[in-house]
């Protein structure tokens, strides 16, 4: 195991403000609608009108004849391509997805056509001048509908898009008929929107035979580029995909999709740049959702309350065309979260329909803690006992680690009990209450909510997400240069990763560069996925910074005729141990390693520059953690007030306290706007209904309480010893809220787990049952 | 449909132009004088990332056509901080409180900042906190916001938390 | 998003104005504040072929005391109005329902008249007229001026009796005496939302009775919907006869809520009954003690 770095930084540690915000600040990003290239041309879409049914006929003579417009293609045009569209792990749907649709329509806003124009105002003229004639037919829209024998695709078997399984379990029945206590629950969570504020966006812009730029909104440069290779039979070193400032991803932007796709084939057919930037009004109705899940699950406890088996089963609705068929594998994996292991068993399926396709959301297994969560919550209410001993009696304890879920994963050095005991130093869990009994006197209605959890970051064995890589220059200016396989959207890493050179390399931060915004610069990265760039891209530069250090030791101690290991590198002076006359700088020893071979030591390679790239020894990196909520719900209009929220982490070393608290907040804004306010809904005709910002609710100031934070920090196996944060926030958000509404309203009987948790379903269950 | 030529100080720079009376000010701003700084988020006047300063008032450069800036001054964040790139009051409050993730939503949460506290004015922090009701972040959660207007109001600005 | 093309004229006085609309009729959109206009051209939903903005015409800025009472002008700004200390003096109502227009934002562009003249059923203005009383002032080429009160303004959701031809050109607020009760409360998932269910209103006080009551209710129907029957029974009664959940009941009467995706009609009912109960035993409440 390797040191982690924390006890002498000078960076890692500190809220390092950040590099990106100079830009940013001033206005001074470089996002897609930014790029302007000579020629560039300006796309819109011809979408369908319907969910589902036949075109008969599409005249788009009119378009193409309105003055301005380039071109107007249809998926004829683009079929000398033959485009079919892979996900974020580079391989295929069932369903081949194409950028156009032709012949049929299956959700409402399918792209029929692309126009190409001099602006988006007349390409969306033209767009409006399209002639379709439908024969429509009855779509199919909720997971049920999906389960009956109309085929949203023909030619497949059913509207399975996939089906998994846990291994066998012919105890479980047993356990849950003779179990003292048994809790079952249907959890609904609705469709939701990622609502990145910046929308996708792609420029395309063809330079010659074979090689291809590409502006676009991602979460990996290298990722895009290999999906747009596989797409167009490029070999993807011949494309160079650039995205310096991207405005949020949260797993929208893994992958290029359809319009994405169709906007690269124009640009490639016309030989022009394309730039096509989707609206808001795409982006809530047309861009790839998520989260439309239920799931069933039940509980079953001996007299003391502990766990014996936990059976779930689960379904989830892919929509017409998913990024990838989700039937809940990862939920599968990480269901039985930090709890000592229990007989289990999970069904999972995913249904298509004819709606919008499923996407990538932070944290797509969120499920996992969500129903757990809150089912024991209703157990602890049904068997009488706290809900914070009920956690207590079957959470892990140190003691008991290392252990091993129920599906075979190591749990290594969580830390359940520890960050429980952490978060209830904060909150007087006695003193609420009292304060919530006093208050239901007087008929008002506050609520707790507790939850624990374990996130699984920096996952590794699967290709794409394995590994990161370093590489680092210093050049005869002494300034650092690191190319990095990652990338932002907003994480902060180009300071995070600053922050770790620095200290490594002991340089001051401001003469570190970090660069992660060109596919062509450094080797493969799968991005942001899965919490893992700072662990992972983290312990590269971690080593890659010492590779360097210890070069630089070496030649000052060649060339001033010292022992290296007297050697010390700070704040970008090289100097050695009792002799303070024969300091050096940095930018010494690198005019000296670039200019004069002959001084360096015998067979060393000229130069500064190191490379290094580094996969976790263990399959996860867990972090731990425990949230607690304080609610009020308005007895008389049903509204939720969130009066206080504390978290109690254990992500690690935190490389910078500023950002890994950013990113919990942001997760649990999430989540807030997921259990109380937003909603993807759809008619009866499968036409999306929110489609403005005025109905689809994203949380808003008045949304969020300041979030109180606590931290212990258990340093991991990790070079570096960090452990991930990015997609904590949402999945422990929402049972801890959920938890906290359904304590406020537990005098009113058992909350329906049915999400959003509207003010009119509160209302109406206050309503309907005399308070206890 | 008709053009119409346009006189309008941006940033203090007096410019010329002719614009389609259906280009938006934001539209106008970002493609034809290259604010691209101004971020078009939702077009649709809900989310704020695209206000901007006419007249010395915040209002959202996706609900007004260029032809209406016709002779007004206008403040896109490009001008806020210094000629020497230090950054405003606004800003660095931003910037030492974390107050940005992605940047997209940022310059219409500056402009209105910007527009609340320049001059002489004195607002409280309450008065801030409603202002910023009419911005959407999906990335902060709004804590640094909010402890960046206090630092601007004066509010002593707590420490979030311990660790370990 | 984009607009469909369009022509656009800015009148500089209300002459031209008329004789454009005269000209144009249902072709073209009178531009204000467009805070609402604009997402709707924006989303194509509307497509006119002639805007029309007012906002360059001085003549239709400004709030001045009249014999009657405050006479708001329709491009006045909405933070202008807000701050605007006669009328908070003369008619706190007004300006209370003003601050919870929108956003700080959108109230720096939005007018007064606007949002009159919008008739958005869940928005707080229009009501505020109907309850208040207004008369709005109109005025075309062809027929001059006429005045509209409130209460007979709106049709529908987004429908007024405001003809193609016509502009706004005030909208006149009677005088309230200077003690009234000021009522208001809004039901809203968050500031700027719209309105789940809102009340607005006034009580005038003559002797410990009540001299004159009016009430509207927002996000109760596809219209601002006047309490009538409520207005009604508080007339003449004594502050400490009155029963609140009695009134409550009669202005729950009048109203005609639907379901739509923000809350359904029974939620609007019941949340309706329970503020105006309460606004209404509270506003008494802090009467009685003064």
């Amino acid at each position: 195991m390797s040191e982690p770095i924390g006890t002498a930084a000078r960076y890692v540690g500190q809220r390092v403000l950040r590099k990106e915000d100079l830009r940013l600040l001033t206005g001074r990003g470089s996002f897609i609608d930014d790029i302007a290239v000579p020629g560039m041309l300006y796309a819109a879409f011809v979408r369908s009108e319907i969910a589902r049914g036949k075109i008969l006929s599409m005249d788009l003579s009119q378009s193409r004849a309105l003055k301005g417009v380039y071109a107007v293609l249809s998926a004829e045009d683009l079929d000398p391509f033959n485009v079919v569209l892979s996900n974020m792990h580079l391989s295929f749907a069932e369903v081949p997805t194409r950028p156009l649709s032709s012949g049929d329509v299956r959700y409402v806003g399918d792209p029929l056509a692309i126009v190409i124009a001099e602006s988006r105002y007349i390409a969306e003229d033209a767009a409006a001048l399209a002639v379709i004639e439908y024969e429509p037919e009855d779509p199919l829209i909720t997971i049920a509908d999906g389960m009956s024998d109309r085929l949203v695709h023909p030619g497949t078997k059913s509207n399975l898009a996939q089906e998994i399984q846990s291994p066998p379990n012919d105890q479980i029945d047993g356990i849950f008929e003779s179990a003292a206590h048994v809790v079952r629950a249907t959890f609904k969570h609705q469709r939701v929107a990622q609502c990145t504020m910046e929308a996708r966006g792609v420029v395309s812009t063809p330079n010659g035979e074979g090689e291809l730029q590409v502006h676009i909104g991602c979460q990996s440069t290298h990722v895009f580029a290999a999906a747009i290779g596989l797409a167009f039979n490029m070999p993807h070193t011949k494309i160079r995909v650039l995205a310096k400032d991207v405005g949020g991803g949260f797993g929208l932007k893994a992958q290029p999709w359809r319009e994405e796709m169709a906007a690269i084939g124009a640009s490639l057919l016309l030989k022009r740049p394309v730039k096509w930037v989707e609206d808001r009004l795409e982006a809530l109705t047309t861009s790839n959702a998520c989260r439309e899940q239920e799931m069933t699950i039940g509980m079953a406890f001996d007299a003391d309350a502990k766990l014996l088996a936990l059976d779930c089963d689960y379904h989830s609705n892919n929509g017409a065309f998913p990024h990838m068929p989700d039937a809940g594998m990862p939920i599968m994996m990480f269901m039985t979260g930090p709890y000592r292991p229990m007989s289990f068993r999970f069904r999972g399926r995913a249904w298509y329909t004819n709606t919008i396709g499923l996407g990538g959301y932070r944290a797509p297994w969120a499920m996992e803690a969500f129903t757990r969560e809150a089912l024991f919550d209703k157990a602890a209410r049904q068997i009488g006992i706290d809900p914070v001993e009920i956690r207590r009696r079957n959470l892990l304890t140190a003691g008991e680690l290392p252990a091993t879920t129920p599906l075979g994963i190591p749990l290594l050095d969580i830390t359940p009990i520890e960050v429980l005991d952490k978060l209830l130093e904060k909150v007087d869990v006695a003193a609420f209450r009292a304060e919530q009994a006093a208050a239901r006197k007087q008929g008002r209605y506050l609520g707790l909510g507790i939850a624990s959890y374990i996130e699984p970051t920096a996952m590794t064995g699967m290709m794409m997400l394995n590994s990161d890589v370093a590489e680092i220059r210093i050049d005869p200016t002494g300034k650092v240069t690191a190319n990095m396989s990652t990338h932002s959207q907003g994480h902060g890493i180009e300071t995070t990763h600053a922050q770790i050179i620095a200290d490594t390399l002991g340089v001051p931060i401001e003469d570190v560069s970090i660069f992660q915004e060109d596919s062509t610069r450094v080797g493969i990265g799968p991005g942001a996925a899965g919490s893992r760039q700072a662990v992972i891209a983290g312990g590269a530069a971690i080593r890659a910074s010492k590779l360097l250090a210890e070069k630089i030791k070496a030649i000052a101690a060649h060339a001033l005729n010292a022992n290296p290991d007297d050697i010390t590198i700070e704040d970008g002076e090289v100097r050695i141990a009792g002799v303070e006359e024969m300091t050096r700088t940095v930018k010494d020893i690198a005019q000296l390693a670039y200019g004069e071979p002959h001084r360096l030591p015998p067979g060393m390679e000229m130069g500064l520059e190191a490379k290094s790239r580094y996969a976790p020894p263990t399959f996860a990196t867990h972090a731990t953690a425990s949230h607690a909520c304080i609610v009020e719900v308005d007895a008389d209009t049903g509204i939720v007030e969130i009066l206080r929220w504390v978290s109690s982490e254990d992500c690690g070393i935190q490389i910078n306290p500023a950002i890994v608290e950013g990113q919990i907040a942001g997760g649990l804004a999430q989540a807030i706007g997921s259990v109380l306010l937003e909603e993807f809904s759809f008619d009866d005709r499968a036409n999306p209904t929110a489609v403005t910002f005025k109905d689809y609710l994203l949380p808003a100031i008045s949304d969020v309480p300041v979030f109180e934070y606590t931290h212990i920090s258990t340093p991991s196996q990790t070079e570096g010893g960090f452990r991930g944060v990015g997609e904590g926030g949402i999945i422990i958000g929402v049972p801890t809220l959920v938890n906290a509404v359904a304590d406020a309203m537990a005098p009113f009987g058992e909350l329906p787990p049915d999400l959003p948790l509207t003010p009119t379903k509160l209302l109406k269950m206050m309503m309907e049952n005399e308070p206890a | 449909m008709s053009e119409h030529e346009i006189t309008v100080t941006v940033n203090g720079q007096r410019r010329q132009a002719k614009v389609e009376a259906r280009t938006t000010l934001g539209d106008f701003l970002r493609s034809q004088l290259g604010y691209t700084g101004l971020h078009l988020a939702c077009e649709h006047g809900v989310c704020g990332a695209c206000t901007l300063i006419v007249d010395g008032r915040a209002v959202r450069s996706c609900l007004m056509f260029a032809v209406q800036v016709d002779g007004s001054d206008v403040r896109t964040v490009e001008g806020v901080a210094e000629a020497d790139g230090t950054l405003s009051p606004v800003q660095q409050a931003m910037r030492e409180c974390h107050a940005l993730q992605c940047g997209f939503c940022t310059p219409g949460v500056v402009m209105t900042l910007t527009s609340l506290t320049e001059g002489d004015q004195k607002p409280d922090a309450d008065t801030l906190v409603k202002a910023m009701s009419g911005h959407l972040c999906r990335c902060t959660g709004y804590q640094g916001i909010r402890k960046a207007i206090n630092q601007l109001t004066g509010v002593p600005v707590a420490e979030a938390g311990e660790h370990a | 998003m984009k607009p469909a093309p369009f022509d656009y004229v800015a009148p500089t006085s209300v002459e031209e104005a008329l004789e454009q609309l005269d000209r144009s009729g249902t072709d073209a959109t009178i531009l204000a504040g467009g805070q609402t206009l604009m997402p709707l051209l924006a989303l194509r939903m509307s497509t006119p072929s002639v805007i029309v903005d007012i906002n360059r015409i001085d003549a239709l800025k400004g709030i001045a005391r009249t014999g009657e009472g405050m006479r708001i002008a329709p491009v006045t700004r909405q933070n202008e109005a807000l701050a605007s200390e006669p009328l908070a003096a003369a008619l706190p109502t007004v300006t209370r329902a003003i601050g919870h227009v929108g956003h700080f934002q959108t109230r720096n562009r939005g007018t007064v008249g606007g949002s009159i003249a919008l008739g958005e059923p869940a928005a707080e203005l229009p009501a505020t007229a109907v309850a208040l009383g207004a008369e709005i002032e109109v005025h075309s080429l062809r027929r001059g001026e006429r005045r509209i009160a409130a209460e007979h303004l709106y049709v529908g959701p987004y429908a007024t009796t405001v003809e193609p031809d016509e502009l706004v050109t005030a909208i006149h607020f009677p005088q309230w005496p200077a003690d009234s009760i000021v009522i208001f409360r809004e039901v809203a998932r968050r500031p700027g939302d719209f309105a789940l269910v809102g009340l607005v209103g006034a009580i005038a006080i003559s002797d410990g009775a009540v001299a004159q009551a009016g009430f509207a209710w927002f996000g109760m129907g596809p219209t601002p919907m006047k309490a009538w029957q409520a207005e009604s029974a508080l007339f003449g009664e004594k502050l400490s006869d009155i029963d609140p959940r009695a009134i409550a009941e009669l202005a729950l009467d009048e109203t005609d809520p639907f379901d739509d995706h923000s809350a359904t009609a029974d939620y609007r009912r019941t949340v309706g009954r329970r503020i105006f109960t309460r606004t209404l035993s509270e506003a008494l409440d802090l009467r009685k003690a003064a």
